[in-house]
């Protein structure tokens, strides 16, 4: 049972570094950390670390600060919202405007919504695409 | 049916000289300008036009909202993020199964550079229009526009369940109710809501982007008024060459 369940969760981790490598997240490119999906306040933001990356930017740029390294953090600190950002806190830090597009612009480009959400997970979803997730 | 509604997402300006002279008339008696057309008149573009108002009739105000209030909702569809919040609050507020929505989120993408392109929601309801397709063809009188609000509403016992509503509806918004054997729609929570003195819709209220602005367009006071009446805003409503007059206008910013 429990071997089942480790070959599950590996095939699982497996299918999502290929969902997520639209850009070429092959091999040599994994030490970054691919596409990030927020879900909460609202579901969902897709942060795309390539798209950072291909600007130009470092890891440190983000890391720890504005951001720690381990996904999920920001989200856990519960003030982890466009009010926040607006404040220059978390993506605010370089999208304000002059950096990078401020963060009260181009919502869409940032948040895929609930549809996008299922898109990446394969999930079906109003729109009926794909079937349910393996 | 499906289908129909998601062509509003695929929609590209066509700019404004394809549109006969009789709309063009209909909507500058409104105080509305035509800017652009989107898909042979299926959207079109508009923005408020005292000044031309003005010029056609002597300064004369024709504009008249029928109704008091004259419920009417703006949707501000750069904001939305396809949260669906008010779809959630929606179901959970109108108990509407999961076969069917009174209110959904359309997804396209625009173009806005050299193969640069960006999402966009839209979200969509019923538009509770002036004169409403799907009043004239109830064959039962069951669906009605209610004269105190314009809200188009249903007398569920009087529906005998022909579609016929269903298929007149430019914007999609009705669907068979399996429990009440009868059409269900948006109401823009009269029954669930307004009428125990919320103010605002469920979904309105649940919308963390203040996309979706409700109000009373018939006050010069509320934001649906001021909305749709900026002079430099650029405001459009979904399929006009129905004539069915909607009160739920689209803009962005």
């Amino acid at each position: 049972m429990k071997k089942v369940l480790c070959i599950g969760v590996a095939a699982l981790v497996a299918g999502l570094v290929l969902h997520f490598g639209p850009a070429g997240f092959a091999e040599e490119e994994q030490e970054h950390g691919g596409d990030i999906i927020f879900t909460k306040p609202v579901k969902a933001v897709l942060f795309s670390h390539q798209t950072h990356i291909d600007q130009g930017l470092e890891c440190d740029s983000c890391h720890d600060d504005p951001f720690e390294m381990a996904a999920g953090t920001a989200e856990e600190n519960g003030d982890f919202t466009m009010e926040a950002l607006y404040q220059g806190k978390y993506c605010g830090t370089c999208h304000d405007g002059e950096t990078a597009f401020a963060s009260n612009t181009r919502c869409a480009v940032c948040h895929i919504g609930v549809k996008g959400y299922n898109r990446l997970y394969k999930l079906s979803g109003e729109e009926g695409e794909g079937g349910h997730g393996e | 049916m499906k289908k129909r509604i998601e062509d509003f997402a695929k929609l590209e300006n066509e700019g404004a000289d394809t549109l006969p002279s009789a709309e063009r008339r209909r909507f500058l008696r409104l105080g509305l300008t035509v800017t652009g057309v989107f898909a042979g008149g299926t959207v079109l573009s508009l923005t408020s036009s005292r000044p031309a108002r003005g010029a056609l009739v002597g300064g004369e105000m024709l504009r008249k909202d029928p109704y008091k209030p004259h419920y009417s909702m703006v949707i501000r569809e750069d904001r939305c993020i396809d949260c669906q919040r008010c779809m959630d609050a929606c179901v959970k507020t109108n108990d509407v199964p999961e076969y069917g929505y009174r209110t959904t989120i359309l997804e396209r993408e625009l173009e806005v550079g050299p193969g640069e392109k960006q999402r966009e929601f839209m979200p969509v309801l019923c538009n509770h229009c002036n004169r409403p397709p799907c009043v004239r063809v109830c064959p039962t009188k069951a669906t009605y526009k209610d004269e105190k609000t314009g809200i188009v509403m249903m007398h569920y016992e009087k529906c005998i369940g022909c579609k016929t509503c269903m298929a007149a509806c430019p914007y999609n918004a009705r669907y068979f109710n399996e429990e009440k054997r009868a059409i269900d729609k948006c109401n823009f929570c009269f029954d669930t809501r307004l009428s125990k003195g919320e103010k605002l819709t469920a979904c309105a209220a649940a919308c963390p982007a203040d996309v979706r602005i409700f109000g009373d367009i018939a006050d010069p006071d509320s934001r649906v008024y001021k909305l749709v009446h900026e002079p430099t805003r650029v405001v459009w409503v979904l399929r006009p060459e129905t004539g069915a007059m909607p009160n739920v206008f689209y803009t962005k910013g």
